[in-house]
């Protein structure tokens, strides 16, 4: 997988995206790819891979950074984003709040790029959204 | 391991992770769904082994059952036309023979019937492992995902932790993309500008040159403009 994930690495930092973005992509100690594209350079995405598929997953906030009685607004706030948010989908893990993509793993690297770029604009959007509730 | 292990996936993520983000993934169901995997498709091997033996005497069974049934009605042609032709005696001889080859077929047909069910019963067996074997694959794969989702959350923890330090947040780090953004779609806005002031420069000059420019005004044409408005009043 360290291979695939070197190889992916190598890709998005050679490349240039139609729009005009490039990426900024290294390997980091827990084994992911840490993905920056220009169009936001605020909001790293990790990139992990399992035999089957490509996982893109963004950082959003953690709950303590919601106000506490704002909670379970935000979280129908997100279940009623997601469908609405193209190629990405918001979720949880631990206490992180998350944008993932989710690729198969035969994805050509032209889709993985317009993927990546698509999903951190959607970070913005998602993040401008919620922005009220946050402390 | 039939049961559905989303249920328990989500137990691990819910308590998988470590103070500092490391991930912990249950190695163990991956040791078990990897040996339960191994166990089906070694299964699935075995039997297809055993099927291919057990095929090919099936088909020869079937062949000898039809070469006896082929001698039977030949006989009873044959005893038939003795009967006919009176030679009972003969005919009797010829319908030994008849009840001999019928035992033979009788216990040929025992044995073939015996052998279909050990077919149809390994085919059933090797569906059953094969659906076993994709079920674990695609459970295997959760428990994987898990662990690579870990792997993101660990790093994410560990960006969280030193730009947490600085005292940065979501809601500052949002402003500052949005600057950016903004100063971006500025710089494209004046570039747009640039784009229209030099077009627009070249129409004025298309014009001047046709003779259908704005002339300036000069100051023989504002005395002659004066002096019109004097003469009204």
């Amino acid at each position: 997988m360290e291979n695939a994930l070197n190889e992916l690495a190598h890709s998005l930092n050679t490349t240039i995206t139609k729009e005009g973005n490039n990426f900024d992509a290294i390997l980091t100690d827990s084994g992911t790819i840490e993905v920056m594209c220009s169009n936001n350079t605020e909001f790293p995405i990790q990139v992990v891979m399992t035999e089957k598929q490509i996982l893109a997953v963004t950082h959003l906030f953690k709950t303590s950074e919601i106000q506490p009685n704002k909670l379970a607004e935000l979280n129908t706030m997100l279940l009623e984003l997601s469908p609405l948010v193209p190629l990405s989908s918001t979720g949880m893990q631990g206490d992180n709040y998350i944008l993932f993509g989710a690729m198969a793993i035969s994805t050509d690297i032209k889709e993985i790029v317009h993927e990546l770029e698509v999903q951190a604009e959607n970070t913005i959007d998602v993040l401008e959204a919620i922005e009220p509730l946050l402390n | 391991m039939n049961m559905s292990i989303l249920k328990n996936l989500i137990q691990a993520v819910k308590g998988g992770f470590s103070e500092a983000g490391e991930a912990i993934v249950d190695s163990n169901l991956i040791r078990i769904l990897e040996q339960d995997i191994r166990d089906d498709g070694d299964a699935i091997n075995k039997a297809k082994r055993s099927l291919t033996n057990l095929k090919s005497t099936e088909i020869n069974l079937k062949r000898k059952l039809d070469s006896l049934a082929q001698d039977i009605s030949d006989y009873e042609a044959k005893t038939m036309e003795l009967l006919d032709s009176g030679n009972e005696a003969l005919a009797m001889e010829t319908a030994e023979r008849i009840a001999e080859i019928e035992t033979d077929r009788n216990e040929t047909k025992t044995e073939y019937d015996v052998l279909a069910k050990e077919v149809s019963d390994l085919n059933k067996l090797i569906k059953n492992r094969a659906k076993n074997l994709e079920k674990n694959k695609r459970e295997l794969e959760k428990v994987k995902t898990v662990g690579e989702l870990q792997k993101a959350t660990a790093s994410i923890n560990k960006n969280f932790a030193s730009t947490n330090s600085t005292g940065n947040s979501v809601k500052e780090s949002l402003a500052r993309v949005k600057e950016k953004q903004q100063k971006w779609k500025d710089r494209q806005q004046a570039g747009e500008w640039m784009e229209d002031e030099s077009e627009s420069s070249d129409l004025d000059k298309k014009l001047a040159d046709a003779g259908l420019g704005n002339t300036s005004s000069s100051a023989s044409s504002v005395m002659e403009r004066l002096k019109a408005s004097k003469k009204d009043s």
